[in-house]
C-alpha cells in the first residue's frame, strides 16, 4: 500500500514545466515546514479553545461565548493581546539567557512534528530513528526552562525551573522504556514502520492491546512531560506564582504558552500513533475495499485513504486531549516528592517489568509480538 | 520470598484501587459535562434579591428624629447625623443625613433599631463609582428608590434557587406564575387561622 505520494508528484509536475530537478526538490522542501508550522499553531488554537470549554462544561459555566461563534475566536484573541503586549526584562536579568530561554523550549517541539505521521506518506520525514528523534529532542526542553528560570533573577522562577528539569528528567526514562517496548514490538524505531505494524486488523491491531501497561506508563510520563494538572508543580499559580513564567510577559509568554499546548498535541499525537494505530481506522479500510470490490490502487480510494487518515489521527489525538483537559478537573496536583516517588518508583521499575515482559512474549510468540 | 510476593501484591491491590478512584472522579467531571451551565449572564440577566436582601439603605428624610440610635447601634458609628436644636419647637431639626456605602458593612443594625423606620433596606447592590467619594450618600441619595430588576425591559430577571418551583434549578424559562416550593406565608397564617 502506497498511498498518495505529494512530494513526487509536486517535484514531478515541476519538472515537467522545466524546472530543473534540484531546484524543483529545494522548492519542495520549505513547503512541508510552513505547512507543519501552520498545522500546529492551528492545532494550538483548537486545543487552547476546546481546555477552556470543556472546562467551563466541567464546571458547569459557559465559556467563551461572544468572541465569534461559540468563543472559537478567544484563543485568537488572546495570541493578538499577548503580541501587542509589552515585551519586559525585569532588572538585574540575564537578558540573553531569558530570551533564550522560551526559544530553546518552543523550537524542539516544533521540531518534533518532523516525525508524525499522517499518511504513509504524510510526514514531512520518514527518520529512521523517528521515536528516538522525539526523545532526544523532548529532553532539550528543561534546557530552555532552566535557562528562563535562572536568568529571571527570582527564587520562584528558580524554583520552578528547578522543578521543571527534575521532573522532565525522572519521567523521560519511564517515557522511553514504554516506546522501546512498542519499538520491539514493531522492529523499527520509524513512526511509519510502527503504525504499519499495527495496521491490517483494523482497531484489534493496535498496540492498546498488546502494551495497555506500556500506554498508561506513557500516557502518564508524557503529561508529566507537557507539565499537565496534576503534574504541574513546575508552574503551580498557586505555590510558585507560575514558576519559570513568572517574569515572562508578551510575546516570550506567549513562545512558553504556545510550547506548552503544542507539546500536548505532539504527546497526544504520538500516543495515537505508538498505542492507537495512527491513521488506521478502526475497521481497517484495505479490508473495507475487498470486501467492496474497488481495486487498492484507484485514485479516488487513495484520496479518501489519506484524508480518513488524517482524520483520524486528528480524532485520536483530540480524544487524548479532552481527557487530559478532564484529568485536569479530576486530579488535585501532586507534591513534589509524591511526584518524584511516582516517577523513579512506580514508573519506572513497572516499565521496566513491561519492557522484560514485552521482550519474553516475543520471543514466545512471535507471531503476535512482532518477531 | 512470600513476603516479597505479597508486598508485590498489596502494592498491585494499592494502585487498581488508586486508578479505581480516579477512573470514579473522571466519571463525575464526565457526568458534570452534561449538566446545564448555571451562568446567569449578568448585565442581560439579573437574578431577583431575596426579600431579607441587605442592599443600599433607603433614608426617609421627614420620618427622621434626629435621635442617633442609629450611630449608636453602628458597629463603627458610621450615619452622619447633622441636627440642631429648633428653639421655637423645642425639637431637633435634622439638616444633612449621610452614610458612606464604602465603609458600611450593611449588617442592618440601623435599620432594626430605627425607632421611626425611617430607615429599611433596599435590593439595590450595583454601587460601583469611579471615585470612593461618590459612594458617601447624603440624604437626597439616601431617599431614591432602586430600579426594580423586573422591571427593567433590558433585563431577563431570573429566580433565584429557594424561589423556584419543587424540584426545578434550573431558573431560565420557568414562568412568572409558578409558584416556588412550600407555602407562602400567607397560606401559613391561613392554615393557622382555620385551625383555631
Amino acid at each position: 500500500m502506497e498511498g498518495i505520494d505529494l512530494q513526487q508528484t509536486f517535484i514531478r509536475s515541476l519538472t515537467e514545466l522545466g524546472v530543473p530537478g534540484g531546484a524543483a526538490k529545494a522548492i519542495w522542501m520549505p513547503l512541508p515546514m510552513l505547512l507543519m508550522i501552520i498545522g500546529a499553531t492551528v492545532g494550538v488554537l483548537v486545543t487552547v479553545w476546546l481546555e477552556r470549554k470543556i472546562s467551563a462544561s466541567a464546571q458547569q459555566r459557559i465559556g467563551p461565548e461572544f468572541i465569534g461563534p461559540l468563543g472559537v475566536l478567544a484563543p485568537v484573541a488572546d495570541g493578538l493581546k499577548l503580541i501587542f503586549k509589552e515585551d519586559t526584562v525585569p532588572a538585574k536579568a540575564d537578558p540573553l539567557l531569558f530570551t533564550l530561554g522560551p526559544v530553546i523550549v518552543v523550537i524542539p517541539v516544533f521540531l518534533s512534528y518532523l516525525i508524525v505521521p499522517f499518511g504513509q506518506n504524510l510526514v514531512i520525514t520518514d527518520v529512521s530513528m523517528g521515536v528516538f528523534l522525539w526523545i532526544a529532542l523532548s529532553s532539550v526542553v528543561p534546557i530552555g526552562l532552566l535557562m528562563s528560570g535562572y536568568a529571571s533573577n527570582n527564587k520562584y522562577s528558580l524554583l520552578g525551573g528547578l522543578r521543571a528539569a527534575a521532573q522532565s528528567i525522572s519521567y523521560e526514562i519511564p517515557l522511553a522504556l514504554a516506546v522501546v517496548a512498542v519499538v520491539m514490538m514493531s522492529n523499527s524505531l520509524s513512526t511509519v514502520d510502527i503504525v504499519n505494524q499495527q495496521s491490517g486488523y483494523g482497531i484489534l491491531g493496535w498496540n492498546i492491546w498488546r502494551q495497555p501497561v506500556g500506554f498508561l506508563i506513557f500516557w502518564i510520563a508524557a503529561l508529566a512531560e507537557c507539565e499537565r494538572i496534576p503534574f504541574d508543580l513546575p508552574e503551580a499559580e498557586e505555590e510558585l506564582v507560575a514558576g519559570y513564567q513568572t517574569e515572562y510577559s508578551g510575546m516570550k509568554f506567549a513562545l512558553f504558552y504556545l510550547g506548552s499546548y503544542v507539546n500536548l498535541v505532539l504527546s497526544a499525537l504520538l500516543v495515537a500513533i505508538l498505542y492507537l494505530g495512527g491513521w488506521e481506522s478502526p475497521v481497517s479500510l484495505t479490508w473495507l475495499a475487498s470486501l467492496v470490490g474497488v481495486s487498492e490502487t484507484s485514485a479516488w480510494l487513495e484520496i479518501v485513504d489519506a484524508a480518513l487518515g488524517i482524520t483520524m489521527t486528528l480524532l485520536k489525538a483530540y480524544f487524548l486531549v479532552f481527557i487530559a483537559v478532564l484529568l485536569r478537573w479530576t486530579v488535585p496536583r501532586v507534591r513534589i516528592d509524591q511526584l518524584l516517588d511516582l516517577g523513579w518508583k512506580f514508573l519506572l521499575p513497572v516499565s521496566l517489568v513491561n519492557l522484560l515482559l514485552t521482550a519474553a512474549l516475543k520471543i514466545a510468540f512471535p507471531v503476535a509480538f512482532g518477531g | 520470598m512470600l513476603k516479597f510476593l505479597k508486598q508485590v501484591g498489596d502494592y498491585a491491590k494499592e494502585t487498581v484501587q488508586a486508578a479505581k478512584y480516579i477512573g470514579q472522579g473522571l466519571s463525575v467531571t464526565f457526568d458534570h459535562m452534561q449538566r446545564r451551565p448555571v451562568t446567569v449572564q449578568y448585565p442581560y440577566e439579573k437574578l431577583i434579591p431575596s426579600e431579607r436582601f441587605r442592599g443600599r439603605i433607603h433614608f426617609e428624610f421627614d420620618k427622621c428624629i434626629s435621635c442617633e440610635v442609629c450611630v449608636r447601634v453602628c458597629p463603627i458609628n458610621l450615619p452622619v447625623v447633622d441636627w440642631e436644636m429648633n428653639k421655637t419647637t423645642k425639637k431637633k431639626q435634622l439638616k444633612h443625613y449621610s452614610i458612606d456605602f464604602g465603609v458600611c458593612i450593611f449588617c442592618g443594625n440601623c435599620v432594626e433599631y430605627c425607632p421611626t423606620n425611617c430607615l429599611s433596606m433596599t435590593e439595590e447592590y450595583e454601587l460601583s463609582a469611579y471615585d470612593r467619594h461618590e459612594l458617601n450618600y447624603d440624604s437626597v441619595a439616601l431617599g431614591r428608590l432602586p430600579y426594580k430588576v423586573t422591571d427593567d425591559p433590558m433585563v431577563t430577571p431570573l429566580r433565584e434557587l429557594a424561589y423556584l418551583p419543587k424540584g426545578v434549578t434550573e431558573p431560565h424559562g420557568v414562568p412568572a406564575d409558578a409558584q416556588r416550593a412550600g407555602l407562602r406565608p400567607e397560606q401559613i397564617l391561613e392554615q393557622e387561622q382555620a385551625k383555631n
